[in-house]
């Protein structure tokens, strides 16, 4: 299990407006998701955490080892992150390879790199396309390869940055499969997103970014609770809990089976 | 604001000039010196553009052009200073290296006339928004795709420096160098050319999608929301600059003939 | 009259085998809030895309049937023509943008400069489209400095002071921030009150319940269904096309809690609560 740890973390690109504004938390292995606007400081925390980006103050602890001291090559076998467009990585004529290309670069054998990209389509549910042209696929299978690309590289760490973007039903429903057999695994899965329902239906703990500052972190079902912390934030309650809340119930739920189960109960 | 376009706004007359006018001074300041044939029409010319150039704030964003230009004028300089053909009369030596008074000469004509042709054009491009260039050859006649294409590459390509650090983010994040030796540089070449190429395939084709659906292929005539500004001052330079060549024509021709 | 009557709508695009569009026929009122589901791949895009008329246009490929907008037949009509019947506005608000204008003022008179619209009325259009979008505050600002929502918002207005009578979106906020999707929405349903029919792709099912009078329901390029959300999402047979009833309908339907008045399950946060304090309650 890998354990993350935030010292007064401070970024910015000019003088004159911080990014990320002195953030203290530890990731420990909950699921964990992180949400805010656009402009929060959201996808600015896992560049950093990548080593894309140096803190200009304080520092990020991975295993109690600086990330200061880690070069980006050195990370990406410890931190997988899948970008928000597929269009911005792939390049290979063929699915497998794409997907074997991360396990090459850090290092694993060909056959370690074949044996696990291959595990990685599964999980995908992409087994069948391994010789297909990336680029044939639509966008949203296109998005499940790059997935599968960051999965087959076996990090402790993986960062999905809103995966969930253009998946209809069946791609969503895959994803949250994804992050609960990465936890089951003992991995450290941490999401950036603007998708409520889908942190509500998998992720553990919730931090709530604004203007490059912690705001609120807790369990999810907390966290949605408080309402002046979303309003502040431009966000919303899952919609399972916006019923209990607008019918002013004690209890809330975060999914449909808690909201069904108590009902009936 | 993101673009690489070198306008900027200073508010000064330069600026609430026609493209068109500021079009005629760089043929006039090109021409006229041509056309005199005097090495003093070009400084002239240097000293007017100099003028202009201070008085629409924009003489220090002219400066990094002048250095650029600068390294090459000096090699030109030496060179034809050392070795030009027609070189009689040592005017002094370093060390081994004697300049002629020929040469340097000559390098002194060109290099006027480059500052000459880099400053006027600078008078233009720095005091003139680049759509305002562009419609002002639409309504020449000029076709509008080929404005669009002229003024979208000025946009566009800023956003696309951001598609391509994001496509060195995605393939070093996958353990990927992109620093270091040559062999490293070339084996990283193909990660990140591929996807720059494919993704502005894939956005070129939504965007040309956007533009289609908003008529940008009509067979209409087209309007401008922007009027042609044409000032008094406007009417004035394009009749006195005209004016002014056909002189520098005449006064050659009676120079020749006398 | 800007109804629109689809007529045994087939297409094929070129190089491939299967029909994208397969014998697709309905017809949608004028001034109709129409959604558009079912999963990726199921034929919604290439319906939109056929009835703005890039399909055929812009995309070649095999076509069969007819779409009529009024009394025009799609695929006879240029489509910069077609552009003052019927606008279209993509996913990702940003390749919209043209990328040859400086503030957001000029950006939306660029369909009206191609289209030869005189200045004064160009710029009448303009303003009532910038409020209807509601983004006069960012006039001056320029496009590519706007956020997701503003840009999107802003690309709508493009389209509609060309003042076509009918507006196609296609997940025209998956790529935005909720404030910015929220945004978008509001100013859709501005456009639905002004008489402008609307037909839009969107995953987010409670979205399509809470603004659609009717939806379409697509799977394998043919049509499914097309009836009241309630109806639609009551349907017993979602999964099999690959989409899920908005959450409200899912907990009702899991609850055996039906609406009184139309036998159907609820489809919005509203409806559930009526039907849910309802059951509570007694």
């Amino acid at each position: 299990m890998a354990i993350i740890e935030l010292k007064d973390l401070h970024f910015s690109y000019t003088a004159e407006e911080e990014v990320i504004n002195g953030m203290n938390f530890i990731i420990d292995d909950r699921s964990t998701a992180i949400i805010g606007q656009n402009g929060a400081g959201k996808t600015t925390f896992a560049k950093l955490l990548k080593g894309l980006l140096k803190p200009t103050k304080g520092e990020i602890l991975l295993n109690g080892r600086s990330t200061k001291d880690m070069t980006v090559a050195m990370l990406a076998k410890k931190v997988g992150m899948v970008f928000q467009n597929p269009n911005d990585q792939i390049f290979k004529y063929q699915v497998l390879d794409e997907v074997m290309f991360g396990p090459l670069q850090i290092g694993m054998d060909k056959a370690a790199a074949r044996r696990n990209a291959e595990e990685a389509l599964e999980s995908v549910a992409l087994s069948g396309l391994e010789t297909t042209n990336p680029y044939d696929l639509g966008l949203s299978v296109r998005k499940l390869v790059a997935v599968a690309s960051i999965l087959a590289m076996d990090t402790e760490i993986i960062l999905f940055d809103e995966p969930t973007i253009a998946q209809d039903y069946a791609g969503k429903e895959r994803l949250k499969e994804i992050v609960r057999k990465l936890r089951s695994q003992g991995k450290t899965v941490i999401t950036i997103t603007h998708d409520m329902n889908f942190v509500a239906d998998v992720f553990e703990r919730t931090i709530v970014f604004a203007s490059g500052k912690k705001i609120a972190d807790d369990d999810t079902k907390s966290v949605f609770l408080k309402k002046d912390i979303l309003e502040r934030a431009y966000l919303e309650q899952p919609d399972v809990m916006k019923i209990s809340t607008e019918l002013g119930w004690q209890e809330s739920f975060l999914t449909i089976d808690e909201f069904v189960g108590a009902i009936k109960r | 604001m993101k673009t690489i376009s070198l306008y900027v706004d200073k508010g000064t007359i330069l600026n609430k000039i026609a493209p068109e006018s500021k079009i005629w001074y760089v043929i006039a300041a090109i021409s006229i010196p041509a056309l005199m044939g005097i090495r003093w029409a070009g400084i002239g010319m240097i000293a007017v553009s100099a003028v202009l150039l201070l008085y629409g704030k924009v003489l220090r964003r002219t400066l990094p052009f002048l250095g650029v230009s600068g390294f090459v004028l000096l090699t030109v300089l030496i060179i034809q200073g050392m070795f030009w053909w027609g070189n009689e009369t040592p005017l002094f030596a370093l060390g081994p290296a004697v300049f002629y008074v020929e040469g340097l000469r000559y390098a002194l004509g060109i290099l006027i006339n480059i500052i000459n042709i880099l400053m006027s054009f600078c008078v233009l491009i720095l005091t003139t928004k680049p759509s305002d260039m562009m419609e002002n050859f639409v309504r020449r006649g000029f076709s509008p795709r080929f404005g669009y294409v002229f003024i979208s590459v000025f946009q566009i390509i800023p956003q696309m420096t951001d598609t391509m650090s994001t496509i060195t983010d995605a393939q070093r994040s996958r353990g990927m160098e992109t620093e270091g030796s040559l062999a490293v540089r070339i084996k990283a070449f193909i990660p990140l050319i591929v996807p720059v190429i494919m993704s502005s395939l894939i956005n070129t084709k939504e965007r040309a999608l956007a533009l289609e659906v908003r008529g940008f292929n009509s067979r209409k005539k087209k309007t401008f929301l922007n009027e042609e500004v044409k000032t008094a001052a406007d009417r004035y330079i394009q009749i006195a600059l005209p004016v002014l060549i056909l002189a520098a024509a005449i006064w050659r021709i009676t120079q020749w003939l006398a | 009259m800007a109804g629109i009557i689809i007529e045994h709508l087939k297409y094929k695009y070129p190089g491939t085998d299967r029909l994208a569009l397969n014998d697709i026929s309905l017809s949608i009122e004028e001034g109709e809030f129409v959604g558009i589901i079912g999963r990726n791949e199921s034929g919604k895009s290439s319906l939109c895309q056929a009835v703005a008329g890039l399909i055929p246009s812009f995309y070649k490929g095999a076509y069969g049937g007819k779409v009529l907008i009024g009394d025009l037949e799609v695929k006879k009509v240029p489509v910069d023509e077609l552009c003052e019947t019927v606008g279209i506005v993509f996913q990702n608000p940003f390749n919209q943008v043209t990328g040859a204008k400086a503030t957001v003022y000029e950006e939306i008179a660029f369909g009206l400069e191609n289209m030869g619209i005189p200045k004064d009325e160009m710029i009448s259009r303009i303003d009532g489209a910038m409020e209807l979008l509601d983004i006069s505050r960012y006039r001056d600002r320029y496009p590519f400095d706007l956020s997701g929502g503003q840009m999107q918002r802003m690309a709508i207005a493009g389209v509609i002071a060309m003042q076509p009578r009918v507006i196609i979106l296609d997940e025209p906020t998956s790529q935005l921030d909720p404030q910015g999707r929220d945004e978008v929405f509001q100013a859709v349903q501005n456009l639905c009150s002004q008489g402008i029919t609307i037909i839009l792709v969107e995953h987010n099912m409670e979205k399509i319940a809470q603004y659609s009078n009717r939806v379409i329901l697509l799977d394998d390029g043919r049509l499914i269904d097309f009836d009241s959300p309630q109806r639609i999402f009551s349907r017993g047979d979602l999964d099999q096309y690959g989409v899920e009833a908005p959450v409200y309908t899912q907990i009702c339907k899991r609850l055996g809690h039906k609406m009184e008045d139309t036998g159907c399950y609820p489809v919005t946060l509203e409806e559930a609560k009526t039907v849910l304090r309802q059951r509570k309650g007694g």
